[in-house]
């Protein structure tokens, strides 16, 4: 029996440090990510990219694409919180992971990043598929661009770009300005005009085109100009995070270390915008930045500070809640101006833009409008690269009661004296009536 | 057999990407460059000790190793520290003989001072090591811990080296891969090239004494774990353990490595010729160079390790052809420089380098030059063509290089590699010249409007036309030598208000470049859309320096009417900036209050309604009223006033009623006041009736 105890006292010990750092909603940052590759090599020619990672706090775990003993859960409990796939030549995956797998792992909110490349296999394309981006169909297309392409003395078929064509937002690509533009080698994917949550994060010129630069090119090509998508991301609505590339040389080493010089332009990099791209991204990617949550949600009028059960209508209240983002360590104040608040019952009836202390709290205050029935108070905050938060509080409102309507009107006077008047009239009346003689 | 055919084509088709992913890997195609500057920063960078040490002493070794084989000064700092290190390990009896042997690998680096007593002690212990040693690691650190000994203090002897040889000599398995152990199942290259590292420094212990079929037996080995070579498809050959369980999996790096080191060394021994292909050495030496700059400090020592030991040894030395530009420029009249080094950069023997004949890409034709010798110049070492040929033109092309090496010699001592093929890109400056957009009347080909371009400028056309009319763009294009000259990338983007974008390929005839976009026939495809097209021409490739992408202007299209079961354009992407953001605020608007005469009005009003009252009263006294009928007798005036005070009371209940109390109160005072009244109204006007009945009878 004493064995036994031994036994589970140790496993817990050896579990614990796992169960405590994985994902939670509490800390969103990932802990656990599996990296599949082609060919172990792929391993220390990236490992720039992967030592970012790891000193970041990431436990990668490398497996070969086929090995068959690679498995995203077991006992319905998932080993990871991430999976990146760098082997774009897989045919199949070994083990239990296939396409259907994969979606799971992100439909149940774990991130993905897929580096594709000329000659993706077709299994990595359904991948992108699902998440709403295409591949271009020509296996062996590339994405060249005789304008914008990087100069450099051996490659000279303009497949190297040199890229600046960023997203606008702080938030996925961090506040630093990249100043040097990154290297693509690879092929290029187009999006799904209708998927409404996949982002280009870093665009082909205007002079791009889709490919192959060996063949001569007699129909137009499919993908041409900034449709041409180099690098995107996916936000689900699970806020599970997803980063697509079509090539898996621009998280090299080689890249990472490169210099470059846009053609057409006279300034030479020392070193190219790859590193800090990519790894600004990872941090989005992992949660690491971008990640809000919302609590102490709290209403009341505005003398009082207890939460009534319920507003009567023209009451004035306030309403507040605090909002904060994961820095990757611990919970930082949200700054922001555009937090709003609906009061909504079938259509919102009030919107209103919620001032904030600088510290995380976010109140207003507004006039309960005067129509009485079940209400909302509703925050559906969505921000270009930020999770989004959908809070929502059900709140009845009534009408006045038949004693809290207004008494005395001035308007009334005459008839309030009238009746009086004959009030009076009668008292007197009857002595009049009764004792005359 | 189409699965058999499949799974051919499958395989192949791994083969590419394998190859296509090492390309994207290593430096470019097919040719590889020699150790540069970025070695020696990526060293620096990487081998950076924390607080002044490295983690293990292995690391220590790494790091001083790589310095060493790279040329970097050495920081004083970090010898310091290291000689510290090593002199505390070798000090001390309780150091495993791991760090021992790396303690003395680094001292073979630093040359730190140790005191004989210390090589007595160390010498007696990896004596009693190589005795008691039973696995092949065990044998590796000993036997090469007491040859280091023997490199810096000399007088050291290795007791029954023919046994050793044997005994190590058992890890041997058939196919060429050594086991670590005898109770260990799998073999592997990795342990092989430690093994041969061992062997070799129990040779060198033992040189003339040794049986040499043993050598030789051993030689026959090394051939056979090269038949176990692995390939890329650009020649770059390395050796990998298969194995399935990874937890001690080297990765095809440290095993080629291993194996490259135990080859050298073991070669640098025996008298004998090792029996391998000069070729392979070439293509072990094309795998570390093809791996570019590592990002790993353990890689980069293997690495350079290894290059290093390539750089000198006693099989063949591969000498490495490389050109520091392969993009040349026929405008500019680029020279086409050559560099032959050693795999560490340094200066070949004398050669010559001659240019064997240039092809056009993806053609069989013969060669456009005939074959010459390229210049050398002493100034920067490299081998120059100064002006290319004539018959070159922009395009890419694949130069076939041959090196002669001067001695005849030296044809066994360096391996070159036969021919080498090097693509090149020549590529200058292309005139666009007679660019014209013009619109033509459909029935006839009349011109209707015609307009110059100037695509090096800016141009900004505006024209309009409807579907019964044609749309040309033409232009020129020629080839510096005066040729015609056919881009990758010439299309024509007609793009509508609504994002729609429809794209050509222009043709050409030549020289010429002609498209002819009839609108009736593009009807549907423009899906009805009339409007504004905006115009673009991309015109670009790869050699073409002048490559542009010109807006020419726009055009206004009148298309019929779409049909009822036109298809719809396809939807377009929306603006993801626009997408989200703060929405418009929502106030609610209140209901009005109704709206109320002035106070001052019903004020006034109420002073109306008392008129009455008034004239009443006024009206009673010009009456002459009087109350002479109030009873005297104390009884009946009793009830009189109570009747009256009760009547009031009535009265003022109701004002209360009307000021604050509600119905229920009300009520329930009311029905107590109702009794009194009755009762006592009964009485007062039964006596009022009463008097009146006595005075009417009277």
């Amino acid at each position: 029996m004493g064995k036994f105890w031994v036994i589970f006292v140790a496993s817990i010990s050896i579990l614990l440090p796992f169960l405590c750092n994985s994902f939670s909603p509490e800390t969103p940052t990932d802990r656990r990510v599996l990296v599949l590759l082609d060919d172990f090599a792929v391993k220390s020619s990236h490992s720039s990219y992967f030592n970012s990672l790891k000193l970041r706090g990431f436990d990668l775990d490398f497996k070969l694409a086929d090995d068959p003993k690679i498995a995203l859960q077991r006992y319905g409990q998932y080993l990871y919180d991430a999976l990146i796939l760098f082997c774009p030549s897989v045919e199949r995956f070994g083990g239990s992971v296939d396409v259907a797998a994969i979606i799971n792992f992100v439909d149940s909110g774990h991130d993905l990043i897929i580096a594709a490349d000329v000659n993706a296999s077709d299994v990595i394309r359904e991948v992108a598929t699902e998440c709403g981006v295409d591949f271009d169909e020509d296996p062996s297309a590339m994405v060249i661009d005789h304008t914008g392409y990087a100069v450099s003395e051996t490659e000279g078929d303009h497949t190297l770009i040199a890229s600046d064509d960023f997203i606008k937002s702080d938030v996925i690509i961090g506040s630093k300005k990249i100043e040097a533009p990154v290297l693509f080698q690879g092929i290029g994917h187009s999006l799904n005009p209708v998927n409404s949550l996949v982002l280009k994060v870093l665009s082909a010129s205007p002079s791009a085109y889709s490919a192959n630069p060996l063949s001569k090119l007699s129909t137009p090509p499919s993908l041409t100009g900034s449709a041409i998508s180099l690098v995107s991301v996916v936000q689900a609505r699970n806020n599970a995070r997803i980063l697509i590339t079509g090539s898996l040389s621009m998280f090299s080493n080689r890249f990472f270390r490169s210099g470059v010089q846009k053609s057409g332009s006279s300034t030479k990099y020392e070193k190219s915008g790859n590193e800090q791209f990519l790894t600004e991204l990872s941090k989005w990617i992992f949660h690491e930045r971008g990640h809000l949550k919302a609590v102490n949600v709290k209403h009341h009028k505005v003398v009082e500070t207890d939460e009534p059960a319920l507003y009567r209508i023209n009451d004035e209240l306030e309403y507040s809640v605090e909002i904060y983002e994961w820095s990757g360590t611990s919970w930082e104040p949200y700054v922001t101006d555009d937090v709003q608040v609906q009061f909504y019952m079938m259509s919102p009836y009030i919107l209103k833009t919620l001032s904030n202390d600088k510290k995380g709290l976010y109140s207003a205050s507004f006039k309960v409008p005067d129509v009485y029935g079940v209400f909302q108070f509703k925050v559906e905050y969505q921000k270009l690269g930020y999770t989004s938060l959908s809070l929502s509080k059900q709140i009845p409102v009534r009408p006045y009661r038949h004693n809290e309507y207004e008494r005395f009107i001035p308007t009334a006077y005459p008839y309030y004296g009238a009746a009086f008047a004959t009030m009076a009239g009668f008292f007197i009346f009857s002595f009049v009536h009764l004792y005359n003689k | 057999m189409p699965t058999n055919l499949n799974f051919e084509m499958a395989r192949s088709l791994v083969g590419f990407t394998v190859l296509l992913l090492f390309l994207s890997i290593c430096e470019s195609a097919s040719f590889f460059q020699p150790i540069s500057d970025s070695h020696r920063s990526a060293a620096v960078e990487l081998f950076s000790p924390d607080h002044g040490s490295f983690k293990s002493l292995e690391e220590t070794y790494e790091a001083l190793r790589t310095f060493d084989v790279l040329g970097i000064e050495k920081k004083p700092d970090v010898t310091a520290t290291a000689c510290r290190l090593v002199s505390e390990t070798v000090g001390s009896s309780s150091s495993t003989l791991k760090d021992l042997f790396y303690a003395l690998k680094a001292n073979s680096i630093v040359k730190c001072k140790i005191n004989d007593k210390a090589y007595q002690g160390i010498i007696t212990r990896l004596n009693a090591a190589v005795d008691g040693a039973s696995s092949l690691p065990d044998f590796y650190y000993s036997v090469g811990g007491l040859l280091l000994v023997k490199g810096s203090k000399g007088d050291v002897h290795l007791a029954d080296a023919d046994g050793i040889f044997r005994l190590v000599k058992a890890f041997r398995q058939s196919d060429g891969r050594w086991r670590f152990s005898s109770n260990s199942p799998e073999s592997s290259a990795f342990a092989a090239g430690i093994a041969l590292e061992t062997l070799a420094g129990v040779v060198s212990f033992a040189s003339p004494e040794l049986d040499q079929s043993l050598i030789s037996t051993l030689n026959s080995d090394i051939s056979k774990l090269f038949d176990s070579i692995e390939k890329y498809d650009d020649g770059a050959l390395y050796f990998d353990d298969k194995l399935v369980d990874g937890h001690d999996h080297q990765g095809p790096l440290a095993t080629t490595s291993s194996v490259v080191r135990g080859l050298t060394v073991f070669a640098a021994v025996t008298d004998e010729r090792l029996n391998i292909p000069s070729n392979k050495i070439l293509g072990l030496a094309n795998f570390f160079l093809g791996i570019g700059v590592p990002g790993d400090a353990k890689d980069l020592f293997n690495q350079m390790d290894s290059l290093a030991c390539l750089e000198s040894n006693r099989v063949s030395i591969p000498l490495i052809l490389s050109l520091p530009s392969t993009v040349l420029s026929v405008t500019k009249e680029d020279s086409l420089q050559v560099n032959v080094n050693t795999v560490l950069g340094s200066n070949a023997p004398p050669l010559t380098v001659k240019l064997v004949g240039v092809f056009t890409s993806g053609s069989k034709a013969a060669s456009l030059v005939e074959s010459q010798e390229l210049v050398f110049d002493d100034g920067t070492g490299m081998y120059n063509l100064n002006n290319l040929p004539k018959s070159i033109d922009v395009g890419s092309y694949t130069f076939v290089f041959e090196i002669v090496l001067h001695e005849p010699e030296h044809e066994k001592i360096y391996v070159t590699g036969g021919q080498k093929k090097v693509p090149i890109f020549a590529s200058g400056l292309i005139k666009i010249e007679n660019a014209e957009i013009a619109v033509l009347d459909s029935d006839l080909g009349s011109i209707e409007t015609q307009k110059k371009l100037d695509l090096a400028g800016q141009n900004a056309v505006s024209l309009s036309a409807n579907h019964l009319q044609k749309l040309r763009v033409s232009f020129k294009l020629t080839t510096p030598h005066g040729l015609a000259f056919k881009p990758h990338q010439a299309l024509l983007k007609l793009r509508h208000e609504s994002k729609v974008e429809h794209i050509f390929v222009v043709g050409n005839s030549g020289k010429q470049f002609e498209i002819v976009l009839n609108f009736l026939g593009l009807v549907e495809k423009f899906f009805y859309l009339s409007g504004r097209y905006d115009i673009e021409l991309a015109v670009g490739d790869a050699v073409m320096e002048n490559s542009l992408l010109r807006a020419i202007g726009h055009i206004e299209l009148d298309l019929p009417e779409p049909p009822e079961k036109a298809t719809r354009p396809p939807p377009q992407p929306v603006d993801p900036y626009s997408r989200y953001g703060p929405k418009a605020e929502i106030t609610h608007i209140f209901r009005a209050p109704e709206k109320r005469p002035p106070k001052e009005l019903s004020l006034a009003f109420l002073g109306l309604t008392f008129l009455p009252l008034l004239g009443f009263l006024i009206g009673l006294l010009r009456l002459g009223v009087n109350l002479k009928n109030f009873p005297s007798n104390t009884v009946p005036a009793t009830f009189a006033t109570l009747f009256h005070v009760s009547i009031g009371a009535v009265l003022s209940l109701y004002v209360l009623f009307w000021l604050k109390l509600d119905l229920f109160q009300t009520l329930k005072l009311l029905g107590f006041l109702g009794v009194i009244l009755v009762l006592v109204g009964h009485r007062v006007l039964s006596h009022l009736a009463a008097t009146s009945a006595k005075l009417k009878s009277a």
